[in-house]
């Protein structure tokens, strides 16, 4: 066990916030911060930022070498992530997590071929087509079919919830090709250009400010070789790379952000003196930095035994939960301290924190529910990491 | 970075578990607790054999010249099986202490009996008005002659009525730090022991030092400079008291998940609810965070580094989680862990006695609020960002 980062992994890691802060300047944050995405970023900025990333080599530094990574280990890739997160930084999405290390792991050579660079390089956007509309929690009941055509199969039904489908170059779908097949059985996976005839792309509000999509599939054409694996077996695909993502997510650069603009927001000087000097308060403040602590052990642990060649599988999960429930847990003790204060939105008059607190209170609650809300983490968690029967 | 623990850890953690799991039957280990030592002697010889009493002393006082995580893992199977040892006493707490403070003759006398598992030591910090704090210590210490008389009231004392001698802290002048450590032996005329009836499983005593008298070379230490030799004790304690803790949960995780997977009612095991399911995810996601916690606390204090901020962490993230773990650990056994031939009765006892042990929860939360309010850059830990201020 060695509790500090070396020379060469600090250096890195002041070199990325070197980099952010130097990318996202006051200025910039005034010019792309757009509320309406999801990514709390303007579109058009984030598909520039993402190249900038590949760029300055960031998204394929974990890679093995022979899919032109850099083989840095994934102690880097985690402060990476951790500090593109407390930054609030555009692109840490599914587009470098989890559709590359997937394609890495499942993928044809020709899709390794043809992608990766191209991930590598920050060019493509992606959205990641599982849930849909019949189909949240038990994932497994997918009704989206393809149907085999010659060297083609044909794709109709419809992808809900989906982040990102706006802005995405390609889609990862998964689809029922074995009719009648039931559950887990029968599924397939691909790679779908988002540019093909009979995509439509529907819109919807959330509470949140932003606005998420849908995705219709009308007797699209996808030629076989975008075919991820065997037919019949996209369960494995959705399993075998699930973990990535799951170690991308639960990284705690959300939480100490959170962290620390609470801390900012307590050492200021008002009528009354500062809120960090009710005892009260900081009995809150220390147990918040607890949690946090957690939070950050739980993914540098996860970290190091991806990094010691190991493969964590529920303990991606329970990583996530912590890090998520922690997030929550900042959120609501973020509306109590901001009192009378906390209603108010980003742009109106006396908005404490830029209305950043409020928009998070709302924006978060798709930690709740998403990519493995908490109860169906739990019973993840569960069955799969302590083996209670289903 | 490496927030694991090796090969040699590893293999070091599972043998200490299974030989503490094989060492006593819960039936025994409740035989043991009705006696007034409440440990037995050839088994901590055993266990020293194995190079455990001196898992953290260097090896030219007979130890593995490992670190205090290696003790920790040490101590965390030990919780798990719930076998008692006066592992505390006299290593954790005298042990390490002398190694810390004690004279060149003084760690040479003791050190590696110690590891042998020959000598039992204790210290006797407590008192009834504190003994986490200087303020609270009342105890004092006259210089008389060629030594020192003690005088006062001590609480908590581990395995005081074994130890061949207990290392004593008390009051040598006004100011409030003002305190020193005397070894004094447990035959020394004036000392009175009475064994308090405690939660746990180890035997605590009260010790009553009324005109107790000893010679110069029973000082440990520097006369009038003991606080922050006893500070780190105090640290220690709680960081391998987290350690303990870790251990009391996972056994009362396992017995639950054992028991939840076996019990059948409604025609289905118990296991297969998911009210159940959420508990014991829970239990699991508590466990592992406080295990995290705890390794991190032993390994900056192995390290040489402050290790303060970490240590009071893990021990109110442990005290708290790993109590409320036993708690759900009973709710779902139900009845029969109530009664007391079900071993998870153990478990709900010492998490009772770790929790307050070395500071309690709110000790150290305390302690951190403190350090929020007079040192921050520490309080926030390595690797801070500058505080944001873009918008306040």
């Amino acid at each position: 066990m060695d509790l500090k980062l070396t020379a060469d992994e600090a250096e890195f890691r002041d070199e990325v916030r070197a980099f952010l802060q130097r990318e996202l300047t006051p200025e910039v944050w005034q010019a792309h911060r757009d509320p309406s995405e999801q990514g709390m970023w303007t579109v058009d900025f984030t598909k520039a930022f993402r190249r900038k990333l590949g760029a300055a080599g960031y998204i394929g530094m974990g890679w093995p070498k022979e899919y032109g990574g850099g083989g840095r280990s994934r102690i880097y890739q985690a402060i990476f992530w951790d500090e593109m997160e407390y930054h609030r930084a555009p692109g840490l999405d599914r587009a470098i997590t989890y559709v590359p290390n997937a394609i890495m792991a499942l993928g044809s050579e020709a899709q390794k071929a043809e992608f990766l660079p191209r991930i590598s390089s920050g060019e493509l956007s992606w959205f990641v087509g599982y849930s849909e509309p019949e189909a949240g929690s038990d994932l497994a009941s997918v009704k989206t079919r393809a149907v085999e055509d010659g060297d083609h199969f044909v794709i109709t039904g419809q992808k809900a919830f989906s982040s990102d489908a706006h802005m995405a170059d390609y889609g990862w779908v998964m689809t029922r090709s074995e009719p009648g097949s039931l559950k887990h059985r029968g599924l397939s996976m691909f790679i779908v250009d988002m540019k093909s005839p009979g995509i439509t792309v529907t819109q919807y509000p959330t509470l949140a400010g932003w606005t998420h999509h849908a995705v219709h599939f009308d007797q699209v054409r996808v030629p076989r070789s975008m075919l991820v694996g065997e037919v019949h077996q996209g369960w494995k695909v959705v399993m075998g790379a699930i973990d990535f993502e799951r170690a991308a997510l639960s990284s705690p650069g959300l939480v100490g952000y959170q962290f620390d603009r609470l801390l900012a927001w307590c050492l200021q000087d008002r009528d009354g003196g500062r809120l960090l000097d009710d005892p009260l308060v900081q009995d809150e403040l220390v147990r918040l930095a607890i949690e946090a602590e957690g939070a950050k052990v739980m993914n540098y642990w996860l970290a190091s035994l991806h990094a010691k060649g190991l493969r964590p599988q529920h303990e991606t999960s329970l990583a996530l939960l912590v890090k998520r429930e922690t997030a929550r847990r900042m959120d609501v003790a973020g509306l109590e301290m901001l009192g009378p204060l906390a209603p108010l939105r980003t742009g109106s008059p006396w908005a404490p924190l830029a209305g950043e607190v409020e928009v998070e209170y709302r924006d978060h609650l798709y930690f709740q529910f998403a990519a493995g809300g908490f109860d169906i983490t739990r019973n993840v968690v569960a069955t799969r990491g302590l083996g209670l029967p289903r | 970075m490496d927030i694991t623990i090796d090969d040699d850890q590893m293999m070091l953690r599972d043998t200490a578990l299974s030989f503490a799991q094989k060492a006593l039957t819960p039936a025994a280990i409740r035989a043991l607790e009705a006696t007034e030592h409440r440990f037995d002697t050839k088994i901590w010889r055993q266990m020293a054999e194995m190079g455990w009493a001196g898992a953290a002393f260097p090896e030219e006082y007979g130890g593995s010249g490992t670190g205090l995580l290696e003790l920790a893992l040490i101590v965390e199977a030990l919780g798990q099986a719930a076998l008692p040892s006066p592992i505390f006493s006299t290593v954790v707490e005298a042990g390490l202490l002398l190694l810390d403070a004690g004279s060149p003759p003084q760690r040479q006398t003791y050190l590696p009996r110690i590891a042998t598992g020959d000598a039992i030591l204790t210290t006797a910090i407590a008192e009834p008005a504190g003994g986490l704090a200087p303020g609270g210590i009342r105890t004092r210490i006259t210089p008389v002659g060629n030594g020192f008389t003690v005088n006062g009231t001590k609480l908590f004392v581990r395995d005081a009525g074994v130890a061949e001698a207990i290392i004593c802290l008390g009051r040598s002048g006004e100011g409030e730090s003002d305190l020193t450590l005397l070894m004094v032996p447990r035959d020394a005329p004036g000392l009175k022991l009475r064994r308090l009836q405690a939660a746990g499983g180890e035997a605590l005593w009260e010790a009553i030092f009324d005109g107790v008298t000893v010679d110069a070379d029973a000082l440990v230490g520097e006369p009038g400079d003991a606080w922050p030799h006893v500070a780190r004790l105090l640290l220690r304690g709680a960081a391998l008291k987290s350690a303990e803790l870790v251990g009391v949960g996972q056994a009362s995780l396992d017995l639950t998940l054992n028991y939840a997977k076996t019990r059948v009612q409604f025609e289905r095991p118990i296991g297969s609810f998911q009210a159940v399911h959420h508990h014991c995810a829970e239990m699991y996601r508590d466990l592992e965070v406080s295990r995290l916690l705890a390794w991190q606390a032993a390994a900056s204090l192995g390290d040489g580094l402050a290790g303060d901020r970490e240590t009071a962490m893990a021990k109110a993230k442990t005290s708290e989680a790993m109590t409320a773990l036993t708690r759900t650990a009973h709710q779902i056994h139900g009845a029969i862990a109530f009664y007391r031939d079900y071993p998870l009765e153990l478990y709900y006892h010492r998490a009772i006695a770790a929790q307050a042990a070395y500071g309690d929860a709110g000790h150290h939360r305390r302690a951190l609020a403190r350090m929020l309010r007079e040192d921050i850059d520490r309080f926030r830990g390595d690797s801070s960002h500058d505080l944001p201020v873009h918008y306040v």
